[in-house]
């Protein structure tokens, strides 16, 4: 039976966006899978799902930042100073209750200073995470003295292995951290507020919604979960450098724009950035494998990223073509 | 003091009176006319780099995240293609006319394709900034001839011979189109009220269009007296320029939305970001510091915006 125009709307409706991004992974899966014998191999594929665990939690905060029309550049320098955290906290002997706390406990600290500066502060976001990645790097040189830490207690390493019921722990909590976020999301008046917020900041206001609190909790979220990403880089790592987490936050950006949130906000598809994390880290794998050096990293993403709302705008039917003919006049 | 730009700019005075102030009271030895050549040696990349940027910002079309990326690049192609065989003759025109595409490029993104200039130039950051390095695996490009070496070293009159016939002309220039010309008065209107500017017929798509390619432009020029200054192409030169250039620009009482600033009080304002950081470096204070303290810079530029003046209304 042909699918009824009801359930193509649903589907549209449910994610067009998923859709074509699956088909992407699975393309790239494909493409990379005949160029390299080595690719779809267990362990490829567990690296695979290994380098991405920092990213999608990080990711997840940034659709929230993005959701509510805001950015940040400097996320991944944020987990680089959790990480410092961690990594003291370990070599300071403190219990590892107390060690996974420190992490989202900084993230949240540094989130709120983030958030400050833009909501309270008025400063445009770009502008102001800018100013921030440069304050945050003279902190992480500040801290690390030029040098790393390395060598970290084990400890830490022990738990983030640890496979409950055969499932990798990273694994479960990301699947918990999603599953909140969504319900968050969808359920509740503040996952509302947020896509309110994103959609008409004035109209949110006028209709009784707490813009800033909204705004900087959306940057307190995305603190705390770069802080989580801190325990989980510190404990698979086992080192802290001064280069710690740098191009994370373009990837973040990008993976959560290919995923479907609208840069402008008002749209989140915790799904889609999903997806956008495991298309981005299994590109950077199949370059890799087919021998492309690993400079090449960020040019991919670029350009992948520029592509990617390019084709949205062409789509959507934001660029009229007789303008792109006729050149930029 | 009720005019928004006075403020800023006596912001930018009082910042220069502290920095001379606190360099002064640590080391006296600090104020001598040799360190005052270096810091203009210093500023002409950066003067350019924030000319671009400025009048991008004045016209209310966003910024430009990626000039960094734009000259580390530059500079990289244009030693690229010296060693592919272009003649060195060439190299002063290969570095404006690359540059030039580059900002072009931007240009197409966010005026043809529509996209929000925050995200294309930081999209285009990454890639020019990535280009450069894979393309040189991070090494140094050489081969620059030497005759172009003396204008990049040298002085005239006592004044770094690039700052001298690059940095005043193109401010005086910029600052003559937006006083006197029709273009000028444009570019502040459609930053002012880019709806109503659109309404009495101002080109914004193109004169923005315009504007990308002459930060491109710009750009290719601190590229080329980079390869003058360093005699090689470094694919890191442009690093961290996108943050020095937005605190230079909005230090200088450009406001961030477009419409209001001048483009003296920008080149003030890199002399500033740039004495501070070689006055830091005359103390032997590393230069990881300087980034934390442009950033500070930045952010304090876009706050004093937000002060509440109270004083003000009794002046």
């Amino acid at each position: 039976m042909a699918a009824s125009p009801a359930s193509l709307r649903l589907v549209r409706a449910a994610g067009g966006r998923e859709l074509t991004l699956l088909a992407g992974c699975l393309l790239t899966v494909l493409v990379f899978s005949l160029a390299s014998p080595y690719f779809l191999l267990a362990a490829n594929l567990a690296t695979i799902m290994r380098n991405s665990v920092e990213l999608l939690i990080i990711g997840l905060g940034m659709t929230f930042v993005l959701a509510i029309g805001g950015i940040d550049v400097s996320v991944g320098l944020v987990m680089g100073l959790g990480a410092i955290g961690v990594g003291q906290a370990l070599l300071a002997g403190l219990p590892l209750w107390l060690v996974v706390l420190i992490g989202p406990l900084c993230g949240t600290l540094i989130g709120a200073i983030t958030g400050s500066v833009i909501v309270f502060g008025r400063i445009p976001a770009i502008v102001a995470t800018i100013g921030l990645l440069g304050i945050y790097r003279t902190a992480i040189y500040a801290l690390l003295g030029g040098s790393w830490l390395s060598g970290l207690p084990t400890g830490l390493t022990t738990l983030v292995r640890m496979t409950p019921a055969g499932v990798p722990l990273p694994v479960i909590v990301i699947l918990l951290l999603y599953l909140l976020a969504y319900l968050l999301l969808r359920w509740t008046p503040f996952g509302l507020h947020i896509l309110a917020v994103g959609q008409d900041e004035a109209r949110a206001r006028l209709a009784g919604v707490a813009v800033r609190r909204v705004r900087f909790l959306a940057y307190l979220a995305s603190g705390c979960l770069c802080g989580i990403a801190a325990v989980s880089y510190v404990g698979t790592y086992r080192n802290v450098e001064m280069t710690t987490g740098a191009s994370m936050s373009l990837d973040a950006i990008a993976a959560v724009v290919l995923g479907g949130t609208s840069i402008l906000g008002g749209r989140a598809s915790l799904l889609g950035t999903l997806l956008g994390v495991v298309l981005l880290r299994m590109l950077v794998n199949g370059f890799t494998l087919i021998g492309v050096p690993s400079l090449w990293q960020s040019v991919v993403t670029g350009v992948l990223l520029l592509a990617a709302l390019i084709a949205e705008n062409l789509v959507s039917g934001q660029i009229p073509w007789h303008r792109l003919r006729r050149g930029a006049a | 003091m009720k005019n928004p730009h006075h403020r800023s700019l006596l912001l930018l005075a009082t910042l220069w009176l502290v920095m001379l102030l606190i360099f002064v009271l640590i080391r006296p030895a600090i104020l001598q006319l040799s360190m005052a050549e270096s810091v203009l040696h210093f500023s002409s990349m950066l003067a350019l780099v924030g000319l671009g940027q400025a009048l991008l910002i004045l016209s209310g079309a966003g910024m430009d995240i990626s000039v960094g990326g734009m000259v580390s690049l530059t500079a990289i192609l244009t030693m690229m293609a010296v060693q592919a065989g272009v003649p060195a003759a060439l190299i002063p025109l290969l570095a404006l006319v690359i540059g030039l595409c580059l900002g072009l490029v931007n240009g197409v993104l966010v005026i043809s394709c529509r996209l929000l200039s925050l995200i294309a130039t930081l999209g285009t950051m990454f890639a020019y900034g990535g280009l450069a390095l894979a393309l040189t695996g991070g090494a140094t490009v050489s081969g620059v001839p030497g005759w172009l070496l003396p204008w990049g070293r040298g002085t005239l009159l006592g004044i770094p011979a690039h700052f001298l016939t690059t940095v005043m002309p193109a401010y005086l220039i910029a600052a003559a189109v937006l006083a006197l010309t029709p273009l000028g008065r444009w570019i502040l209107a459609m930053g002012n009220n880019e709806r109503s500017a659109r309404l009495v017929g101002i080109p914004v798509g193109r004169i923005r269009f315009i504007l990308y390619g002459v930060s491109g432009l710009l750009s290719g020029l601190a590229a080329l007296i980079s390869l003058a200054w360093f005699g090689s192409g470094r694919p890191d030169i442009g690093t961290n320029m996108e943050l020095e250039s937005l605190a230079a620009v909005l230090l200088g009482g450009v406001a961030i939305a477009g419409g209001r600033g001048g483009v003296g009080g920008v080149l003030a304002a890199v002399l500033l970001v740039v004495g501070l950081q070689a006055g830091l470096q005359y103390l032997n204070i590393s230069s990881s510091w300087q980034l934390g303290v442009v950033g500070l810079l930045l952010i304090l530029a876009l706050l004093s915006d937000r002060l509440p003046w109270r004083f003000a209304k009794r002046v």
